[in-house]
C-alpha cells in the first residue's frame, strides 16, 4: 500500500477520538456514502467509458429496498444491505440491451431508465411512500449492536466505502481491467481481439448498480427518512459531477469529488441555493480547461514536492536538472 | 475454382462475396482462396476493394451476398470478437492500438480471450489470476522480443514512434499464435529499412505456422513474402498467381500503369 | 375503455398535435446540432426554457405585446443564448478535439448552468401566462377547435415550413446543410464554418424559443420546463430518425399523439414514462428511426 493511502486509512480511523463532533462526522458519512456511489460510477464512465446519468435509479433501489426490508420484514441489516445492492444489481440487468449504445445515445437511454424508477418510486405509495416519504426506518445494526451514534455510523459508511475502493483499486492491472480500459479507448479494436465488449460493458453496469444499491441503502438507515426527491435526475448528475471534478479515470478522484460536492455546501453556507449553479460551472470549466479535475492537480502538486525534497534531499542546487 | 480434393489446404475461402454500400459496390462477386501456411497478398489501385475484403473476412462487415468458410466451418454469420476467438487476428490501416497504455499492455490485450480470470479473479487475487498473469506478461514479452520492441515494453503506446507503433500492433495480433492473420497495410509509411524489417517479420510468422492475408501498396514487401498474389480492381478479382506471374499479366499492368505500360516500376 | 365520442377524439387529436408541433421545433434543434456537430445537444431543452422565460418578462414589461411580438422576443432571446453557447464553450471544446464525452458532459453542465440561473432569476415557482389568445372556441364544421391549440399549429406549421425553405432555397442555408454533410468540402467551396456553425445554433435557438413560448402559453413556465420537455424533444428527433430535418418533424407530431392519446389508457402519472419507453425502445430496436426504415423498403 501506498505511503499516501496508509496515512489517510489512519487519519480516518483516528480521526472521530481527536474531534467527535456529531455533525462534522455525519457530513464525513454522507460524503463516504456518496463516494460509493460515485465510485460505482466512476469503473462505468472512468475505466470503461460508459456515461450513465441514471445512477440515482440504482441508489433509489437500493435506498428503499433496505428500508422496506428493515422497517417492514424485519430484517437484520448486514442481510437488507446487501439485498439492496442484489436488488438494484438485479434491476440494472434490464440496462444490458442498453450497454450495446455508445456515448450521447447510451446516456440518454440510462437517463430514460432513471425517469421510470422515479415515476414508479413516486407513483406507487403502498410500496414506497410516494411524496409522502417513508419514515421510520430503523437505524443499522450490527451484529446486535445498534449504531446510535453519529461516531458508529461513521465507522460502518467510511469502513464500507474503504473496502469499496480497495475492491475497485484491484480492477487495474487485471485482465478485466485491461479489457474494460481497451473498450474505452477502441472498442472496434477490443473486438478484434476477441472481447466480448457488451458482457463486459453490463458486467461493469452491474457492479456499479450494486455499489450504488449498497450506497442507497446505507443512506437509507443514515438519514433515516426517504423522498423521491432524493432520487432525481439530479442525484445522477451529482454523481457525475463528484466523478468529473475528481477526475474522470480516478477512484481517490471519486472521493474527492464526493467530499467537494457534498461536504462544501455544508461549510460554505453561502454558497447554499447557489450550488448546482457553481457546480455547473466548474463542470464547464473543468471539460474547457482541465481533465484531469482534483486528483490530477493532488498528483501534480505531489510530483512537485517529491521533487523539490528530492533536490533538497541530495543537496543540489536548484536549477541542475541536467547533473540527474 | 477450389476442387474438393484439396479443400484441406485452403485455410480460408471466400466464395463469391459481394458488400455494397448503398448505391455502391465496393466488393463484386470476389472469389478467394488461401492456402494453409502461406502468405497471400491482396493488392490493386486505390479503392479497388481490398481494405474492404479485408474487413468481410475480419467482419468488421457482414457479407451483401457469398459465403465464407474458415477450416471447416462455414463463418458468414459470425461475429468479429467470435471470429477473433476462433483465430483470425488483424491489424488496421489507420493504426488502432489503445494510446494509454504501454506496449506490453497492449499486447496483454491479444491475449485475454485466451484467458478467463474475470472480476471476482482480480478483487480476490485468486490462484488463477496470478498463473494467467504471470503468462501473459511471459507470452507478451516473449512477442515484443520477436518483433523487435522488447525494449519499449513499459513505454506508452501513443508515445512510439510510427514505425514502432506498426510493429506493435502486429504484435499485439499475433501473440495468441492465430491460425489467420490480416493484415492491413503494414509497411503504410514506412521508409525502405522499416518496410525490409516487416517483410522480414511476415515471413518469420508464416514460418511459425500462421497463414497471413496481406494488403499492402509497397510492391517490394508484396512480391518478396507473399506466395499468390489475388489482384482486385474496381471491386472485381482482376488476376490471380504467383508474383512472377502478377508482374507479367498485362491486365495488372494496365490496372496500375494505364495502357502506356512500358515501365516496370511495379517490379521490386 | 369504452368508444371515445367524436368531440373528445377531436380534443386528443387537436391537443396531440399542438403539442407535437411543440416537440417537433424542439427536435429540429436537436437534428439540426446533431448534423452539425454529431453531439446531442442537452441543453437544448434550456434553451428553450430560456426564451419561453425571456418572453414571459417581454410581457410582464410590456403587458400590452402581442402574441407575434412576443413569440419574436422569445424566438431571438434563445437564438442569442444558443449562439452565447457555441462561441463560449462549444467552438473552443471542437477546436481542442476533446473527446466526444467531453464534450457531452459540457453540454450537461451548461444544462445545470441554465436550469439553476433561471430558478435563481424567476424563483421555482411555475408561472402562468396571461391570455394570449381569444377564449371563445372556434368552429370549423360543427367542430369546436380552441384558439389557442389552433394558433399554436398554425405557428409551428409557418415556421417550420419557413426552416424548410431556408434551409433548401437560399444561400446560407445551403451553405448549411453542405456543411453539416462534408465540412472540409463546404469550407473549400468558401464557406465559414464558424459562421456557419453559429447560424445553425442561432436557428436551432429560434425554433426552440418559439416552442418555449407556445408551451409555456399552453401550461405554465418554470426552472425545470426544459428539462424533461427537452428529452421529449429528443425522443421525437430519434423517433424520426436522428440528424434527419424531415424526421424530426414527422416525429414531434407523431410524438405529441401518441403521448396525448396513451392518457386514454395510462394512469396520467406514467405519462411522462411513456416517451422514455419509447425512447429505449427505439434506440435498440431502430435506432435510425422512422426515416431510416423507410429508407430500408427501397
Amino acid at each position: 500500500m501506498r505511503p499516501v493511502t496508509l496515512l489517510v486509512v489512519a487519519a480516518l480511523i483516528v480521526l472521530p477520538w481527536i474531534d467527535p463532533d456529531k455533525f462534522a462526522l455525519h457530513i464525513l458519512s454522507l460524503i463516504a456514502i456518496a463516494s460509493i456511489a460515485a465510485m460505482g460510477l466512476q469503473v462505468l464512465l472512468g475505466y470503461s467509458g460508459q456515461l450513465s446519468i441514471g445512477q440515482a435509479a440504482f441508489y433509489g433501489i437500493g435506498a428503499y429496498t433496505s428500508a422496506l426490508l428493515t422497517a417492514k420484514l424485519a430484517v437484520p441489516f448486514p442481510l437488507a444491505l446487501i439485498g439492496a445492492g442484489a436488488a438494484a444489481a438485479i434491476a440494472s440487468l434490464l440496462m444490458v440491451p442498453i450497454t450495446r449504445l455508445t456515448g450521447a445515445y447510451l446516456a440518454v437511454a440510462t437517463l430514460g431508465f432513471s425517469i421510470i424508477v422515479y415515476l414508479f418510486i413516486q407513483n406507487e405509495e403502498w410500496l414506497t411512500g410516494g411524496s409522502y416519504g417513508f419514515i421510520g426506518i430503523p437505524r443499522a445494526e450490527l451484529f446486535g449492536y445498534v449504531l446510535r451514534d453519529a461516531m458508529s455510523s461513521y465507522y460502518l459508511n467510511v469502513g464500507v466505502a474503504a473496502i469499496v475502493y480497495f475492491t475497485f483499486a484491484r480492477i487495474e492491472g487485471s485482465r478485466f481491467g485491461r479489457a474494460i480500459n481497451a473498450i474505452r479507448q477502441d472498442a472496434d479494436a477490443a473486438r478484434a481481439s476477441g472481447i466480448g465488449v457488451t458482457l463486459l460493458k453490463s458486467e461493469c453496469f452491474v457492479i456499479a448498480a450494486f455499489v450504488a444499491g449498497l450506497a442507497g441503502s446505507l443512506y437509507a438507515h443514515e438519514v433515516r427518512y426517504l423522498a423521491p426527491n432524493d432520487f432525481t435526475f439530479w442525484k445522477s448528475i451529482e454523481l457525475l459531477i463528484m466523478v468529473v471534478i475528481g477526475g474522470v479515470g480516478s477512484l481517490a478522484g471519486a472521493i474527492l469529488g464526493a467530499a467537494v460536492v457534498v461536504g462544501l455546501p455544508e461549510y460554505l453556507r453561502a454558497i447554499g441555493d447557489y450550488r448546482m449553479l457553481v457546480f455547473g460551472a466548474i463542470l464547464i470549466a473543468t471539460m474547457l480547461f482541465g481533465e484531469g479535475g482534483l486528483a490530477a492537480l493532488f498528483a501534480t502538486l505531489g510530483r512537485r514536492v517529491a521533487a523539490v525534497s528530492m533536490r533538497s534531499a541530495s543537496k543540489l542546487p536548484p536549477g541542475n536538472e541536467a547533473a540527474r | 475454382m477450389s476442387t474438393t480434393a484439396e479443400d484441406g489446404a485452403w485455410l480460408l475461402e471466400a466464395r463469391s462475396v459481394s458488400r455494397r454500400f448503398g448505391g455502391l459496390l465496393a466488393v463484386d462477386g470476389v472469389d478467394l482462396a488461401v492456402r494453409r501456411g502461406s502468405v497471400h497478398g491482396l493488392i490493386g489501385p486505390n479503392g479497388a476493394g481490398k481494405t474492404t475484403l479485408l474487413n468481410l473476412v475480419a467482419g468488421v462487415y457482414r457479407v451483401s451476398s457469398g459465403m465464407l468458410r474458415f477450416g471447416a466451418r462455414d463463418i458468414t454469420q459470425h461475429s468479429t470478437a467470435k471470429r477473433a476467438r476462433a483465430g483470425i487476428r488483424r491489424t488496421f490501416q489507420n493504426l488502432k492500438l489503445f494510446g494509454e497504455m504501454s506496449a506490453l499492455e497492449n499486447v496483454a490485450i491479444g491475449l485475454h480471450a485466451q484467458m478467463r480470470a474475470g472480476f471476482f479473479d482480480a478483487v480476490l487475487s485468486t490462484p488463477r489470476h496470478r498463473r494467467e498473469e504471470r503468462s501473459i506478461r511471459g507470452q507478451s514479452m516473449a512477442v515484443l522480443h520477436f518483433v523487435g520492441l522488447a525494449g519499449l515494453a513499459h513505454v506508452r503506446a501513443g508515445a512510439l514512434a510510427y514505425g514502432h507503433r506498426r510493429l506493435l500492433e502486429i504484435a499485439r495480433a499475433i501473440v495468441a499464435r492465430p491460425t489467420l492473420l490480416l493484415l492491413d497495410e503494414p509497411a503504410a509509411g514506412l521508409n525502405v529499412t522499416e518496410a525490409a524489417h516487416v517483410s522480414d517479420l511476415i515471413a518469420r510468422i508464416r514460418h511459425d505456422g500462421t497463414t497471413v492475408i496481406l494488403v499492402e501498396h509497397h510492391m517490394d514487401v508484396v512480391m518478396r513474402v507473399c506466395d499468390e498474389i489475388t489482384v482486385l480492381n474496381y471491386g472485381r478479382r482482376l488476376a490471380h498467381g504467383t508474383p512472377g506471374q502478377i508482374q507479367e499479366d498485362p491486365g495488372v499492368i494496365e490496372a496500375y500503369l494505364g495502357r502506356s505500360g512500358e515501365n516496370q516500376s511495379a517490379q521490386a | 375503455m369504452g368508444a371515445l365520442s367524436v368531440s373528445q377524439f377531436v380534443d386528443l387529436m387537436v391537443g396531440g398535435l399542438a403539442v407535437g408541433c411543440v416537440y417537433s421545433l424542439i427536435a429540429l434543434g436537436f437534428a439540426m446540432i446533431m448534423r452539425a456537430t454529431n453531439i446531442i445537444h442537452f441543453a437544448q431543452g434550456e434553451v428553450m426554457m430560456l426564451g419561453c422565460m425571456c418572453g414571459l418578462t417581454s410581457l410582464w414589461l410590456l403587458p400590452v405585446l402581442p402574441l407575434l411580438a412576443v413569440v419574436a422576443v422569445g424566438m431571438a432571446s434563445s437564438g442569442i443564448i444558443a449562439v452565447a453557447m457555441e462561441l463560449a464553450v462549444y467552438r473552443t471544446l471542437r477546436r481542442r478535439r476533446v473527446p466526444i464525452m467531453n464534450l457531452i458532459t459540457a453540454t450537461v453542465g451548461m444544462s445545470i448552468l441554465c436550469i439553476n440561473a433561471a430558478r435563481i432569476i424567476w424563483g421555482s415557482e411555475p408561472l402562468r401566462f396571461p391570455e394570449l389568445f381569444a377564449t371563445t372556441a372556434y368552429e370549423f364544421g360543427g367542430v369546436r377547435v380552441s384558439p389557442q391549440l389552433f394558433w399554436i399549429m398554425v405557428m409551428g406549421v409557418a415556421i417550420m415550413a419557413a426552416l424548410q425553405l431556408f434551409l433548401k432555397h437560399t444561400r446560407t442555408g445551403l451553405a448549411m446543410q453542405a456543411m453539416a454533410q462534408d465540412a472540409e468540402a463546404a469550407q473549400l467551396m468558401g464557406a465559414n464554418l464558424t459562421r456557419m456553425m453559429a447560424y445553425t445554433f442561432a436557428i436551432s435557438g429560434m425554433m426552440a424559443g418559439a416552442a418555449g413560448i407556445m408551451l409555456g402559453s399552453m401550461f405554465f413556465a418554470f426552472f425545470e420546463m426544459g428539462f424533461i420537455t427537452g428529452l421529449k424533444g429528443f425522443v421525437a428527433a430519434t423517433l424520426g430518425g436522428l440528424g434527419s430535418i424531415t424526421g424530426a418533424m414527422l416525429g414531434g407530431i407523431l410524438f405529441g399523439l401518441i403521448e396525448t392519446f396513451s392518457t386514454v389508457f395510462l394512469s396520467s402519472a406514467y405519462k411522462d414514462g411513456i416517451g422514455m419507453i419509447l425512447l429505449i425502445a427505439i434506440l435498440l430496436v431502430f435506432p435510425s428511426g422512422l426515416v431510416g426504415l423507410w429508407q430500408k423498403r427501397r
